[in-house]
C-alpha cells in the first residue's frame, strides 16, 4: 500500500515547533502511529495518557487498533497528540476554585466519576459540570490574588489501582479490618482521607477545605454574587450543563478553564456520613448558598432557621476536633461515658437544683411590676418562693416546664435579660416572664428552661453545653451593637447568615434575636446532625429540586417554563407564575426527542401528549435531565453499589451514544 | 362470699402456675381477680376483728428506705367514680383484675419474702384493693365513706394529688378507716416515687357500651389497641381507632399508633369530660388506601391501579426526606376572640401554615406564617356550623393537646367540603409525623394480614402490602398479572393492557435495557413503561412515535 505523509502537532514539543510529519500507509493502525511519533520526537518519558484529537472531526482516536482507513484519516488530517488529561480549574460548591487534571478524552459523565474519586465523592451520578457564569472583573478584584489549592500532582484515575494497593499496603499495617472496605465499594481510607491526601500537610490542607465547612461568607461577598430575580434567570443557568455524553474537548473546553463541579440531579442517595464527609460538606455548601441567593424560595421563618442552623454549624466545625476517622473504641468510650451519665443523674436527682433570685411577672396581672422572688429550680419545674428564708416550706407556686415554648428577650445593650414562657395548661397558655439580673444568670436559667421543657433535668450532660452556647450567642449579640465587629470566631455578622433581602429589612441587631429564637432548637446538634438538618429542610422547600428551562410548547404561541423535578414536571405559565399543569414521571410512558428540529415530545398515560421545543437550554440537556432523573430512581433497586453506567448513557444519551 | 369463696380454691392453683410463668399474669384476669378477692376477704376480717395490722415498727424501717420507691407502683384511677355511680353494669371485675396484676407484679418483684419491705408493700397494696373493694360493697350505702375516701374523687386522675392533702384525712372518725387511710397514704407517697404510671381507663365503645382497662404508660396506641381487639373480638381491621373526643370544645381526634396514650390522657383535666372511644375509622388510614386523592394535589378524587399506589407511596415516603404534600387554598379562619370567619388563602409547608398577606403574591418570601406545628394537633371540629356559626361543618381546629378548654390559643379554621378538610387533615399529619405515619399503616396492615390469615387459614389468597380489603376484585386482577404471571403467556405482545403498561417506571426501565432503542428518522424514543412486569413477555417494543 502506498505511502504518505501524515503530520501531527506534538503538544510537548511546544506550541511553536512545527508538526512532525511521519510516513504512514492507510493500512497503519492507530497504535503504530503513536511509535513511529514517539521514535521521531526523541524524547524519552511516560506516553501512556497520550492520545490523537482529530480537530477538524472534533474527535479523539482512542481505537489503536483501528486504521488510518477505517477512521478515514487522510494527508489534510490535522492531528495533534497530546494527553488525555490535563488541568482544569474546578469551581467547587463551596466557591473554592481547586486545580486539578481530569480527562478530556472520556465522556464527561466518566470524566466526573474521576474528579469524584479524586475528591472522595460517592455517587457521583448526582453531579456534572456546568461554564461558570461570567464574573464581572472589577479593577479591584485584580488584586484579590485567589488562593488555588492545587491536586494537579495527584496521579490520575488511570492510577486509582496504585492507590488502592498503595492503601492497601497502609492498611494492613494498621487494621485487618479496612480491607472490607474494597469490598463495598466504598472510598478506601487512611486516617480517615483517601490515601493521596496523606502524603503531604499541603494535601492534607487540601482536604480539610473538601470536608469542613466554610465560615459564613461576609454580607458583601453575598451581596456581589449573582441573584436570578426571576423563574427565567433561573432557566438560564441550566442552559450551561455540560453534555455527559461527550468529553470535554469535543465541547471546546480548553486545558485550564474553568468548569463548576455541582450537584445537578436533586436526588441525594444514601448518604452516609461516615463516608460521605466531602460529599455532605459540599452538598450542604450547595444548599446553603442555594438559600443565601435565593435560588431556592423560602420564608422569612425558615430563612431565619437556615440562619440558625449556620450559624451553628460553622461554630461547631470550627470547635469540634474532626473526628476523620470511624474509631470503634471512641464509640466504645462515648456510650460508657453515656451511660455512665445515666448513672449520675439517677444518683443526683435530688441534687440538681440551683437557687437564684429572679423576677417573675405573669403577664395577666400587672404591666409594669415585676416582683422580686425566690426560685429554685428542681428536675423540670420552677418554684417560687416570697424569699430565701421560705424556700424550705411550700412554694407560692410550682410550674412544670415540661413541654413550654421558651423565648429570649433579650437586649444586652440596655440589661434586658428576659425569658419568656409559653406554658401549655387546660384553659390556653399562661405567658410567664422571668427577668435575670445579669448575663451569667441569664444563660443558666435559660439553659434550664430548654432542657426542663425538652423534659430534662439540669443533671442531664447538655447543661454546660447549652449555657456556653446561650452566653457566646450573646457574645455575638454584643459585638454586633458595637458596630465594627472584631474578627474573633465568636463574632459572626448575623448578614452573613441570611440572604441580602433581609440586610435591607433588618439591622444585624434585629436580625439577632430572630435567628436566636430559631437557634434554639438546633442548638444542642451535633455537627452531622446540623448538616443532615439544613438538608432536610432544604429538600422540605416546595421548590427544591426544580430546574427550569424556558420552552415552547406545541401549538403555543409564548414561551413557558417547564420545571424538572426529581419525580415530576411542571409547567409554568409566566404570565400567571404559577404551576398551571403537572405530569409526573410515575405515569410517563416515552418521551422522543427529534434532534433534527430540536423537539421534545413526552406520552403519558391515558394518552396525554405533550410536545415542546427548549428555548434556554439545548433539548440535548432537558432530554438528559429526565433520563437522568429515571436513572437516578432505578438506583434504589439496584442491590449492588457498582454504577450503571451504560444505562445512564441509555437514557442520557445523545444518537451518538447509541 | 360463698361464691367467692368457691373460686378462691380453683384459683390458687392458678397463682401458683403464675409464679413460674410471670409473662402470662395478664392472661386471665378473671381468674386471678377471685383469687384476690379471696385474699381481700381474710384481711378484711382480720381488719374488722380490730387487730392493729401493721406494728409501728414495721413501718418506720420502710419510710427510710428509699429502694422500696422501685417496687411500688404509681398508677391512677380514671373515672372510677363514675364508674362506681353507674351500679350494676360496672364492670369492675376487669378494674379489680388489673388491681391485681398490679400486686401480682409487685410480689415477683419481691421475691426475697422475708424482706419486710416487700411484705408491707404487699400489705399496703392489700389494704389498697380492699378499700375499693369495700366500696364496692357499700356502693349503695355509705356515700358518705365515698366522699371521704381516697378514691371516690371526682373523675379522679393521679393517685398522687390526693396524697397531697392529708389533713382531710384526718377527720375520719373511725379507727379502722383511719388507720388503712394512713397506710394508703404511705402506700401512695411510695407510688409517687416510683417509676411507672398505669392509668385506669375508661374505652367507649360504638354501641354505647363501654370497657374499663389498665394501660401502662410505655404502651403505645397500637399496643392498646391489639390489646383491645384481642378482647374484644371485634374481627381485625387497620381501621381501629383510638378516638380522643372533647366534648367541651367538641372536637376529636383520632391518636395516631405510635402515639403515647397515658401522656395524651393526663393532658385531660380532673373534671374532663373526654372521652376515648373505640371505633373504626376509615378515615385513619385512608391516605394510604388511596394516596392518589392525598399526595398529588388534585381536587377532584381518581381511581388509581394498586401498583401505582404502591409506587406513589414508595416514592413519598421511601425516601431519606418525606415531601410535603402541595396542600393550599382558600379556607376559613375563626379570628381570635371574634364570631366572624374570614376567607384567607392558606399554604401548608414543611416549616408550619402560612397565609397569603393581603394584597400579596404566593411568593415564599412575603408568606405570613400563621402557625408551627410542632407544638400543636390537629383536630376535627364537631357541629360548628350551630357552635361558632361556621360558613360549613368542615371544620378543624388546631391546638397545644393541654389545651381543654376555650382560649385564644385555639385556632379553627373551616373548609367548603369534606374533600378539602380531609386533605388538609391529612396533609398536616404527614408533614408533624412524616415516615413514621406510613410505618404505622404498614404496621398496621401486618398485623390485620396475620389475624386475617389465622381467622380463615382455607383462603390463599395472601393480600399485597398496601391493597385495601376493600377493593377485592381491581387487586386479584392485579396480583394475577404481577405475581402469577405464566397465564398471560397467551396474550399476544401488542395486546397488553394499560394498567400493566403503566408498571413502576424504575422497574421498567432496568428491564429496559434489556431491549434495544430504534431509531427512526433521527427521532429517538425512549420507553418508559412499555414494558409489563415481566420483561420476557412482551420482547416487542412499541413503535417509535413520529413527530
Amino acid at each position: 500500500m502506498a505511502a504518505w505523509d501524515l503530520s501531527v502537532t506534538v503538544e510537548d514539543l511546544g506550541s511553536d515547533a512545527p508538526p512532525v510529519t511521519i510516513s504512514v500507509a492507510s493500512d497503519l493502525h492507530v497504535g503504530g502511529v503513536i511509535l513511529k511519533l514517539v521514535e521521531k520526537t526523541q524524547i524519552k518519558r511516560d506516553w501512556s495518557d497520550h492520545a490523537l484529537w482529530w480537530e477538524q472531526k472534533q474527535q479523539w482516536l482512542l481505537r489503536t487498533a483501528w486504521t488510518l482507513e477505517k477512521y478515514g484519516i487522510h494527508a489534510d488530517a490535522r492531528l495533534l497528540f497530546m494527553p488525555q488529561h490535563k488541568p482544569l480549574k474546578l469551581g467547587l460548591p463551596n466557591g473554592i476554585t481547586l486545580r486539578l487534571r481530569a480527562s478530556f478524552s472520556c465522556p464527561v459523565f466518566q470524566t466526573v466519576m474521576g474528579i469524584c474519586r479524586m475528591l472522595n465523592i460517592r455517587h457521583p451520578e448526582e453531579l456534572s459540570l456546568l461554564r461558570p457564569v461570567e464574573e464581572k472583573k472589577k479593577k479591584k478584584d485584580k488584586d484579590l490574588a485567589e488562593e488555588i489549592y492545587d491536586l494537579t500532582e495527584v496521579p490520575l484515575s488511570s492510577g486509582t489501582l496504585k492507590i488502592q494497593i498503595f492503601n492497601y499496603r497502609l492498611s494492613e499495617k494498621l487494621d485487618c479490618n479496612r480491607l472490607t472496605f474494597f469490598a463495598v465499594s466504598r472510598p478506601c481510607l487512611y486516617n480517615g482521607m483517601p490515601a493521596h491526601f496523606v502524603d503531604s500537610p499541603q494535601m492534607e490542607a487540601i482536604y480539610k477545605m473538601l470536608s469542613v465547612t466554610q465560615p459564613p461568607p461576609a454580607p458583601e461577598v453575598i451581596a456581589k454574587q449573582y441573584r436570578p430575580a426571576s423563574v427565567v434567570d433561573k432557566a438560564h443557568i441550566n442552559g450551561r450543563w455540560l453534555d455527559s455524553s461527550r468529553c470535554l474537548m469535543q465541547q471546546g473546553i480548553q486545558e485550564n478553564d474553568r468548569l463548576w463541579l455541582r450537584f445537578k440531579y436533586a436526588a441525594f442517595y444514601d448518604i452516609e456520613p461516615k463516608y460521605d464527609v466531602v460529599r455532605l460538606t459540599q452538598l450542604y455548601e450547595q444548599a446553603r448558598w442555594a438559600i443565601l441567593l435565593e435560588d431556592v424560595d423560602c420564608t422569612e421563618e425558615e430563612m431565619m432557621l437556615f440562619g440558625a442552623l449556620q450559624y451553628h454549624i460553622s461554630k461547631v466545625a470550627q470547635s469540634e476536633p474532626q473526628m476523620l476517622s470511624t474509631n470503634a473504641a471512641m464509640d466504645d468510650l462515648e456510650s460508657a461515658l453515656m451511660s455512665l451519665e445515666v448513672k449520675m443523674e439517677g444518683e443526683n436527682s435530688s441534687a440538681s437544683e440551683f437557687n437564684v433570685i429572679v423576677c417573675f411577672r405573669p403577664k395577666r396581672l400587672t404591666l409594669k411590676g415585676y416582683k422580686q422572688y425566690w426560685f429554685k429550680f428542681q428536675d423540670t419545674s420552677i418554684s417560687y418562693f416570697k424569699s430565701k428564708e421560705e424556700s424550705i416550706g411550700e412554694p407560692i407556686q410550682q410550674i412544670n416546664l415540661r413541654g413550654c415554648e421558651v423565648a429570649p428577650d433579650v437586649n444586652v445593650a440596655s440589661q434586658k435579660f428576659l425569658i419568656r414562657l409559653l406554658i401549655p395548661a387546660p384553659e390556653g397558655m399562661n405567658e410567664v416572664y422571668l427577668r435575670c439580673e445579669n448575663e451569667q444568670q441569664y444563660a443558666q436559667w435559660m439553659a434550664a428552661c430548654r432542657l426542663a421543657s425538652k423534659g430534662k433535668s439540669l443533671a442531664d450532660s447538655s447543661f454546660q453545653s447549652e449555657i456556653q452556647s446561650i452566653r457566646s450567642f450573646l457574645a455575638m449579640q454584643k459585638t454586633n451593637s458595637h458596630g465594627n465587629a472584631p474578627a474573633g470566631d465568636e463574632s459572626i455578622n448575623t448578614h452573613s447568615l441570611v440572604s441580602p433581602r433581609y440586610h435591607k429589612k433588618y439591622k444585624p441587631k434585629q436580625l439577632t434575636p430572630r435567628i436566636l429564637d430559631a437557634y434554639q432548637n438546633v442548638a444542642q446538634l451535633s455537627l452531622t446532625d446540623a448538616l443532615m438538618r439544613f438538608l432536610q429542610i432544604w429538600q422540605a422547600l416546595p421548590d427544591f429540586g426544580l430546574s427550569y428551562v424556558v420552552v415552547r410548547f406545541k401549538g403555543s404561541r409564548k414561551d413557558e417554563v417547564l420545571g424538572i423535578a426529581p419525580n415530576r414536571l411542571i409547567r409554568i405559565d409566566l404570565g400567571v407564575g404559577d404551576v398551571v399543569k403537572t405530569w409526573r414521571y410515575n405515569n410517563m410512558k416515552q418521551w422522543n426527542v427529534n434532534w433534527d428540529i430540536r423537539q421534545m415530545a413526552i406520552e403519558f398515560d391515558g394518552n396525554v401528549n405533550i410536545a415542546f421545543s427548549c428555548v434556554t437550554a439545548d433539548c440535548k440537556i432537558v432530554h438528559e435531565f429526565i433520563g437522568g432523573y429515571i436513572f437516578m430512581s432505578t438506583r434504589s433497586r439496584e442491590k449492588s453499589d457498582t454504577l450503571n453506567e451504560e444505562l445512564f448513557h441509555k437514557l442520557t444519551g445523545g444518537h451518538e451514544a447509541l | 362470699m360463698d361464691q367467692v369463696s368457691d373460686e378462691e380454691v380453683e384459683v390458687r392453683e392458678e397463682e401458683e402456675e403464675e409464679e413460674e410463668d410471670s409473662d402470662k399474669e395478664d392472661q386471665d384476669l378473671d381468674k386471678m381477680f377471685g383469687a384476690w378477692l379471696g385474699e381481700l376477704d381474710k384481711l378484711t376480717q382480720s381488719l374488722d376483728d380490730g387487730r392493729p395490722e401493721p406494728p409501728p415498727q414495721q413501718k418506720a424501717p420502710l419510710r427510710q428506705e428509699t429502694n422500696m420507691a422501685n417496687f411500688s407502683y404509681r398508677f391512677s384511677i380514671y373515672n372510677i367514680n363514675e364508674a362506681l355511680n353507674q351500679g350494676d353494669n360496672v364492670d369492675l371485675d376487669a378494674l379489680m383484675a388489673d388491681l391485681c396484676s398490679i400486686e401480682q407484679e409487685l410480689s415477683t418483684i419481691n421475691t426475697k419474702p422475708n424482706s419486710s419491705s416487700s411484705g408491707l408493700a404487699r400489705f399496703l397494696l392489700n389494704c389498697h384493693i380492699q378499700s375499693i373493694r369495700q366500696q364496692i360493697n357499700s356502693l349503695p350505702l355509705s356515700l358518705s365513706l365515698l366522699k371521704h375516701s381516697y378514691l371516690d374523687r371526682e373523675t379522679s386522675l393521679i393517685l398522687r394529688n390526693i396524697a397531697g392533702k392529708p389533713s382531710h384525712l384526718l377527720t375520719k372518725e373511725e379507727q379502722a378507716a383511719k388507720l388503712k387511710a394512713e397506710n394508703i397514704r404511705v402506700a401512695l407517697e411510695k407510688i409517687k416515687e416510683a417509676q411507672v404510671k398505669k392509668l385506669v381507663i375508661r374505652v367507649h365503645l360504638s354501641d354505647e357500651s363501654s370497657k374499663t382497662m389498665m394501660v401502662d404508660e410505655r404502651q403505645t396506641v397500637r399496643q392498646v389497641l391489639d390489646s383491645l381487639l384481642e378482647k374484644s373480638h371485634c374481627g381485625y381491621s387497620a381501621d381501629w381507632s383510638l378516638v380522643e373526643t372533647i366534648n367541651e370544645l367538641q372536637m376529636e381526634r383520632i391518636f395516631e399508633d405510635h402515639e403515647n396514650l397515658v401522656e395524651n390522657l393526663l393532658n385531660w383535666t380532673r373534671d374532663s369530660q373526654n372521652r376515648l372511644m373505640f371505633t373504626e375509622r376509615i378515615e385513619k388510614y385512608a391516605l394510604f388506601k388511596n394516596p392518589q386523592n392525598y399526595l398529588l394535589g388534585r381536587k377532584e378524587t381518581c381511581e388509581m391501579a394498586e401498583r401505582n399506589k404502591e409506587a406513589l407511596l414508595e416514592e413519598c415516603f421511601g425516601g431519606s426526606s418525606v415531601s410535603v404534600p402541595e396542600m393550599e387554598g382558600v379556607l376559613w379562619l375563626k379570628e381570635d376572640g371574634k364570631k366572624s370567619w374570614k376567607k384567607r388563602y392558606f399554604l401548608l409547608r414543611a416549616s408550619g401554615i402560612y397565609y397569603v398577606p393581603k394584597g400579596k403574591a404566593k411568593a415564599s418570601r412575603d408568606l405570613v406564617c400563621f402557625l408551627q406545628l410542632d407544638h400543636v394537633n390537629v383536630y376535627l371540629g364537631q357541629d360548628y356550623k350551630s357552635k361558632y356559626k361556621a360558613p360549613t361543618d368542615y371544620c378543624m381546629v388546631l391546638k397545644h393537646p393541654q389545651i381543654q378548654k376555650k382560649s385564644q390559643y385555639i385556632k379553627y379554621l373551616c373548609c367548603d367540603d369534606i374533600r378539602t378538610l380531609q386533605q388538609w387533615i391529612n396533609s398536616i399529619r404527614i408533614t408533624k409525623y412524616g415516615k413514621q405515619l406510613y410505618t404505622n399503616f404498614q404496621e398496621a396492615m401486618r398485623r390485620s394480614e396475620a389475624a386475617y390469615d389465622w381467622s380463615s387459614l382455607s383462603s390463599s389468597s395472601i393480600k399485597s402490602g398496601s391493597s385495601s380489603s376493600s377493593l377485592p376484585e381491581s387487586q386479584s386482577n392485579h396480583s394475577s398479572q404481577s405475581d402469577s404471571g405464566v397465564s398471560e403467556m397467551t396474550s399476544s405482545g401488542h395486546t397488553r393492557s394499560q394498567s400493566v403498561v403503566s408498571s413502576i417506571f424504575s422497574d421498567a426501565w432496568r428491564r429496559g435495557t434489556q431491549g434495544e432503542v430504534r431509531t427512526h428518522k433521527n427521532t429517538q424514543s425512549f420507553p418508559v413503561s412499555s414494558l409489563c412486569s415481566c420483561g420476557l413477555h412482551f420482547p416487542c417494543f412499541p413503535s417509535v412515535n413520529l413527530i
